[in-house]
Formats: C-alpha cells, sequence, structure tokens
C-alpha cells in the first residue's frame, strides 16, 4: 500500500516527468496535476492504512499456532514509501522548490 | 503480504520500464523539428517576427521540458494550430532552459506542434526571459517577472523592434501573473481566429 501511495502522489508538474514518461506522458500528467490535492490525500490515507498494517499488534495464540513473521521489511518500504509521498507533496504545493528561475 | 509487495513493485517497475521506453520513443521520433539557436538579442527572432509583418503572429515562450508548457503547446495544437496551416498564421515558440531543459529536449516539445508554419528557437542563455519580461512590462507589484509559460498573439501590424512588441491577447501560466490571464487555449484560438478574419486573403502561389 505504501508503494501504491508513492505511485498515487507521483502526479506531479516536475520537470524530470518528460525524462520519466516522455513528452506525451508530461502532458497528461500536467492535465491531472488539477486532481493532485486529491491524489495527495487517497495516498496519505493509504499510507496511512499501510502504517497501521505494517505497525498493527501481532495475533497472539495460547498454542502457538498462530503465524509469526516478521514485518521488518514492510515496515522499511512504508517508511520509504512516506518520504517519497511526503518529498513529493512538498514539490508539489511548493514547485518553485524543484527549480531555480532566473 | 510480502507477495503482494513484491508484486507491487514489479508492477511499478515494469510500468516504469514502459514510461521509460516510451520516453526514448518520444526522443528517438523526434529530431525532425528545425530549431534556431537563438542569440541573446534574439536578432534570428526579431527578422523572422518583422518579416511575417501582415500576419497574425503567435509567440510561445516555453521551457520543453516543463510538463505545464508542454500541456499548454498541446492545447493551443488542439484548438488552433493542427486545425489552420494558414500561411497567415505564424507562430513563433522560443524554447529557455527554466527548469533545465537542454537543446536536445526541443524537437521533442516541438512535436507537438502539427503546423508547418512553426518556427522554433533554443536560447541557451535564457535571457530571452528577460528581454521579453521587460518588454512586455510584466511585473508583479514593482518586480519584473520573468517571461516564460507566456502565450501571445500578434495582429499583423505588431513590429519588433528593440522586444517584443505590445500584445494584443496575452495569456500565461505563470501564479506570479493575474489569473484573469490564465491560458485558455480556446480564448486564445478565438483571438487569432478573430484576427485572421480581418486580414485578406493571400494569392494562391502560382
Amino acid at each position: 500500500m505504501g508503494t501504491l501511495a508513492a505511485v498515487l502522489g507521483t502526479c506531479c508538474v516536475a520537470p524530470w516527468a518528460v525524462g520519466l514518461v516522455g513528452v506525451s506522458g508530461a502532458v497528461t500528467l500536467a492535465r491531472l496535476a488539477r486532481w493532485q490535492p486529491w491524489f495527495l490525500i487517497v495516498a496519505a490515507v493509504m499510507l496511512a492504512m499501510a502504517f497501521y498494517w505494517a505497525y498493527r499488534p501481532a495475533p497472539v495464540c495460547a498454542d502457538g499456532s498462530c503465524e509469526t513473521t516478521s514485518r521488518r521489511r514492510l515496515r522499511w518500504f512504508v517508511w520509504i514509501a512516506a518520504l517519497v509521498v511526503a518529498a513529493l507533496g512538498v514539490a508539489a504545493l511548493n514547485p518553485l522548490l524543484l527549480y531555480h528561475i532566473h | 503480504m510480502l507477495r503482494a509487495i513484491v508484486s507491487l513493485f514489479v508492477v511499478s517497475l515494469a510500468l516504469g520500464a514502459t514510461a521509460c521506453s516510451a520516453a526514448q520513443t518520444d526522443h528517438a521520433s523526434a529530431g525532425s523539428a528545425k530549431v534556431i539557436v537563438l542569440d541573446d538579442n534574439a536578432s534570428q527572432l526579431r527578422d523572422d517576427f518583422n518579416r511575417a509583418k501582415g500576419s497574425v503572429r503567435l509567440l510561445l515562450i516555453v521551457d520543453p521540458i516543463c510538463p505545464t508548457c508542454l500541456r499548454g503547446l498541446a492545447d493551443v495544437d488542439a484548438s488552433l494550430l493542427s486545425k489552420t496551416h494558414d500561411t497567415r498564421v505564424q507562430t513563433f515558440v522560443v524554447h529557455m532552459p527554466v527548469i533545465g531543459a537542454k537543446a536536445t529536449d526541443v524537437s521533442p516539445a516541438a512535436e507537438l506542434l502539427h503546423n508547418p508554419n512553426v518556427h522554433n528557437y533554443w536560447n541557451a542563455s535564457g535571457n530571452f526571459g528577460r528581454l521579453a519580461g521587460n518588454a512586455l512590462q510584466l511585473r508583479q507589484g514593482d518586480k519584473t517577472v520573468y517571461a516564460w509559460d507566456v502565450w501571445i498573439v500578434y495582429g499583423p501590424d505588431a513590429v519588433w523592434q528593440s522586444g517584443p512588441p505590445t500584445p494584443d491577447l496575452l495569456m500565461h501560466q505563470l501564479p506570479t501573473l493575474p489569473a484573469k490571464q490564465f491560458l485558455d487555449a480556446d480564448a486564445f484560438a478565438a483571438k487569432a481566429q478573430a484576427l485572421l478574419n480581418h486580414l485578406p486573403a493571400r494569392a494562391k502561389a502560382n
């Protein structure tokens, strides 16, 4: 969910969009830009769900039959996604941070 | 759970790879647009602009890797340039490295305009933005605004002297200029068409 949140948060008007998705893709992204706040909200909600899933209390079974898997990698993914979405959110809300105009 | 995450990651990578190949296709198929390197006085643009006196002229100032600028080019193409190849409409597009574009980025962006009467220029220093901002008197308070992501229509009588002349219509996609002038491609096309309707038809070439 954290990965999907980061992907959703990538709708932006960043200059690297052309290098990533080409001119046509950048035009499409720019047309989606007005939905950007909604994408960021959905990304934040999905991140919250991802954090809950990563940190929810582990089930405890008296007879030890519950599966105990490590969530360490999941938590790494979630934090990385959170940082990416946060960075994209800051950049989206203030595009001038992305570049210096003459 | 981990399998789902890995699957999602692989899908994201596949999407990214597809997007990157699309980007490379954009670059590979581009390169057919002629681009003139512009000096800081924009002398070539001035000469071409004045040579086209008597026509409706469009001046578009963009960064070829700015997605918003690219959207503007696509919208103006859809609303006007792809629909009319009338030689009485001449378009001058100045590309500048405002947010880091390179000369190789110009051709892919130029491909967005499907019109034979488009002239593309590359101003590597970006000084044209200052020249135009001063000449067009773009202001935010008492501060001159650097001219980029600006979309201008000129009538047939406009003459370029030391800088872009006073426009018949100026639109932009900048947060620092008045919102009422924000680019509306349909209104932009309507203004150009209105000016074109007042021009005499050119005699057909023999």
